[in-house]
């Protein structure tokens, strides 16, 4: 059965050079810079730009070794653009910022460990910063979400340990302007968390649902939704009825496997392409062990408070008979077109919506 | 070592960039079929931790619980009690077998016979989980307990 689908996703680049399974890649909001992360426990930052013809061209800026023991299972850049934290199996965070070069030329030099986290007694599998970039979250296998406040030189103290969950965390997404952090576990459910200035960190809401372990979060750009993609091989989205009250409106399926990252991007925004009295939400990319990427044009219109969503790429083999382990849209104004996806194959490719 | 072995378990199979030589696959396999049989020769003769015996010995694997759809592998196994505390190790050293063994192409389902274990559902969840796989597999000692069962006794 063919579908046609009013986007294709072109293939722009292919970055090798991980040795080992790709986990996750993380683009820098700020500059032309992307890190992916891998088993081979190293990180490779590449930059872009235009060429002459008006293409993008990638090529490798540097590779950190990180020292970390173990995988490198994921990287986050901060709002600033100007540091990069990495989430290891070793436990361990790190905290990478470029030193400026002794030089006194002005030109940044290497990337170096400004920080190392330690607290986690097992696997630690995500960490975010949140939207000012003044906290930092992380979680692990040891079933807690840690939030950490981000001092002047690179020191952090840990504001709070939740131990709410009842199994491994395995990821953690700030709410794109409040300090608002929900996390996703083996235990199948998603938890919301504030901070309580009299007290401490606390859990406000407990979103079920999904039938089995939630991999990936990722806030709808306007904040109103947050999408999740679990091993039950759907995405749900759930909209944000109260302040700290959510329901599930929406199950994406059609994965054949575990759905491991979803993303929403802004997309385009303004109205919707189809229909004049939607608002447009964006895009939502989901990918995982079927090796297929998903692409849905998310809008919502007044009268209903069930978004619609219209399949707009379904892409399979994206890395050829491999796992995807993660999609992420670019953030930057002017790039929301682009996509990077890490696989099993090592490789971290770029690709590009067009209509 | 490790380094090596672990670069073997997760990238054994034909790579457009790799050189690698020690993998059992090749190019040629790429579209031949894989049965049953095949499958089970593959495992039957894995050591179980606790016993001096195959898992084919103990019942514990058969060719009749394996499928196969398209790229799709099931196992299924048997733990020999219900409250078989060595499940995920049998599980987890099936499924290094088979990734070292299998071309990249197969993705693998592990899990127990339906009613075989009290805590059937955290047995198979554990065993499917890609990142627990991983991470277990960075754990030396239980890297070593694998290779054992996989090697056999001295």
């Amino acid at each position: 059965m063919d579908e046609d689908f009013a986007y294709s996703l072109n293939n722009i680049a292919q970055l090798g050079g991980h040795e080992d399974r790709a986990w996750h890649v993380a683009w820098n909001p700020e500059k032309a810079l992307l890190a992916s992360c891998s088993a081979d426990k190293s990180v490779r930052l590449f930059t872009y730009s235009h060429d002459g013809e008006g293409s993008l061209k990638f090529s490798l800026s540097t590779t950190i070794p990180t020292g970390h023991l173990k995988t490198v299972r994921s990287v986050a850049w901060s709002p600033s653009g100007k540091t990069l934290a990495t989430a290891s199996f070793d436990s361990n965070i790190g905290i990478w910022e470029r030193e400026t070069s002794e030089d006194g030329d002005g030109k940044p030099g290497e990337w170096e460990c400004a920080s190392l986290l330690e607290g986690h007694e097992t696997e630690c599998k995500s960490i975010a910063y949140s939207s000012t970039g003044t906290l930092l979250a992380s979680c692990s296998r040891d079933k807690t979400v840690w939030v950490w406040e981000v001092q002047p030189d690179s020191d952090f103290e840990c504001m709070g340990v939740l131990m709410e969950h009842t199994q491994d965390v395995k990821c953690v997404a700030w709410h794109p302007t409040e300090e608002l952090l929900a996390s996703g576990s083996y235990d199948d459910t998603i938890k919301l968390y504030i901070d309580d200035p009299q007290d401490d960190w606390f859990c406000c809401a407990t979103l079920s649902g999904h039938e089995s372990t939630v991999w990936s979060l990722s806030w709808s750009p306007n904040g109103k939704y947050l999408a999740s993609a679990s091993d039950d091989r759907t995405v749900r989205i759930w909209r944000r009825v109260g302040e700290y009250e959510f329901k599930c409106v929406l199950i994406l399926d059609g994965h054949d496997r575990t759905v491991f990252s979803v993303s929403w991007g802004k997309g385009r925004a303004g109205k919707s392409d189809s229909e004049e009295d939607k608002e447009s939400l964006g895009w939502i990319a989901s990918a995982g062990g079927d090796g297929t990427i998903r692409i849905w044009e998310v809008s919502e219109s007044p009268a209903s408070e069930v978004p619609l969503a219209k399949m707009i790429v379904r892409l399979p083999e994206a890395h050829g008979v491999h796992d995807i382990n993660s999609v992420v849209w670019c953030p930057r104004k002017g790039y929301e077109d682009l996509l990077a996806t890490s696989g099993d194959d090592g490789l971290v490719t770029i690709w590009k919506i067009q209509n | 070592h490790l380094q090596a072995a672990k670069k073997s378990l997760w990238m054994n199979g034909p790579e457009p960039r790799s050189t690698s030589e020690d993998s059992e696959t090749d190019d040629d396999d790429e579209e031949e079929a894989i049965d049953q049989e095949e499958i089970f020769d593959l495992i039957r003769k894995i050591y179980d931790p606790e016993h001096p015996n195959t898992l084919e010995e103990l019942r514990v694997v058969s060719a009749p619980q394996i499928s196969i759809e398209k790229n799709t592998v099931k196992v299924e196994f048997t733990p020999t009690v219900p409250h078989c505390g060595m499940s995920t190790l049998i599980g987890l050293s099936i499924r290094v077998r088979l990734i070292r063994s299998l071309p990249t192409r197969f993705k693998l389902d592990i899990v127990v016979k339906p009613g075989s274990h009290q805590s059937e559902h955290a047995v198979n969840k554990q065993l499917n989980d890609k990142e627990r796989v991983a991470a277990a597999l960075e754990n030396p000692a239980l890297v070593k307990t694998v290779e054992d069962c996989l090697s056999g006794r001295d």
